[in-house]
């Protein structure tokens, strides 16, 4: 239960990250199909950065959690950095776009 | 390695939401299945969710359809789950991620939709996890909270329903945003759903301490 807490915030951070900047309309979510929504509806280029760390976050995430329950494994602690560096990454490249 | 469909599709509860939830249970790390489209476990690991009675056992064990058995045998049959005895525990901790959202909410996240489908996925867990624990059908529908009897969650359709879309929106991709109105409308019955919560887990806690009381 603690991991599906920590999924939860996890996701939270992201989508503030995201979030945090003006949109046409705000990331829903990190399923592959928020994703995919946001991208469109933002004009986002599909091979930026910015969304190649979504992608592979929701497939990070998606690993840790499937659909809501706890899925706990051997990798569950390393998944869990992969999501923290990601993020950090996903924040340097939003501030570098919002730089230009 | 044994492939299932279970949810939403397995309860006929179909829209044009709704998607296929698909189970794979492998002996060893299988890069053939696409995590965003299974849910990956070993068999150690259902064995474990099975010993503890977890939740997603017993959906498991109710719902899910074999697809494919490379031995020809329903594995998640080869018993029942252990007694569910964490329903107090498991409502108190969705409660909790109930009131984080509604915290989000009310202090303008920019990521509302993710809070209000944060909240339903809250929702709908504690009713799941009383329904199972506390009393004689358990209920794993995706409007769980609506079907849970006597115990069932009251809010006005058109609220539910923004809650319901927000989850929609979030795992999908698709539907309408709510607005700013509707999102405020939403937010100010918070405080009922938390009392519908803090009912559940009152009646958890008296069955509790039945089960638990000598003699």
């Amino acid at each position: 239960m603690s991991e599906f807490v920590n999924r939860v915030d996890a996701q939270r951070a992201i989508l503030a990250a995201v979030n945090g900047r003006p949109w046409r309309e705000e990331l829903l979510g990190l399923s592959s199909e928020a994703i995919r929504r946001w991208t469109e509806v933002n004009g986002i280029d599909t091979t930026s950065d910015i969304n190649k760390l979504l992608r592979a976050l929701s497939e990070r995430l998606a690993f840790l959690a499937n659909k809501s329950q706890e899925h706990l494994s051997d990798e569950y602690l390393r998944g869990s950095a992969d999501v923290l560096q990601m993020t950090e990454a996903l924040r340097a490249s939003l501030d570098s776009v919002a730089s230009r | 390695m044994h492939i299932y469909a279970f949810g939403s599709v397995c309860r006929g509860e179909i829209d044009h939401s709704s998607d296929v939830d698909l189970l794979a249970v492998v002996a060893t790390a299988d890069g053939r299945f696409d995590p965003l489209k299974f849910s990956v476990y070993s068999y150690e690991r259902i064995r474990v969710l099975w010993r503890e009675g977890n939740p997603f056992a017993w959906h498991l064990f109710r719902e899910a359809r074999l697809l494919y058995a490379d031995d020809g045998r329903d594995f998640l049959r080869f018993s029942e789950p252990g007694a569910y005895t964490n329903a107090l525990g498991d409502c108190v901790k969705f409660r909790q991620i109930f009131v984080g959202a509604a915290d989000a909410l009310r202090n303008g996240s920019a990521s509302p939709v993710f809070e209000l489908a944060t909240a339903f996925l809250a929702i709908r867990n504690v009713a799941i996890c009383f329904s199972l624990g506390c009393s004689s059908e358990a209920v794993f529908a995706r409007d769980a909270a609506l079907m849970i009897g006597e115990h069932s969650l009251v809010v006005e359709p058109s609220r539910y329903a923004i809650l319901s879309a927000a989850r929609v929106l979030s795992t999908r991709g698709t539907g309408r945003c709510p607005t700013p109105n509707e999102i405020e409308s939403l937010v100010v019955r918070f405080d009922h759903i938390l009392s519908w919560m803090d009912d559940l887990i009152s009646v958890a806690r008296g069955q509790n301490e039945r089960v638990c009381k000598p003699g």
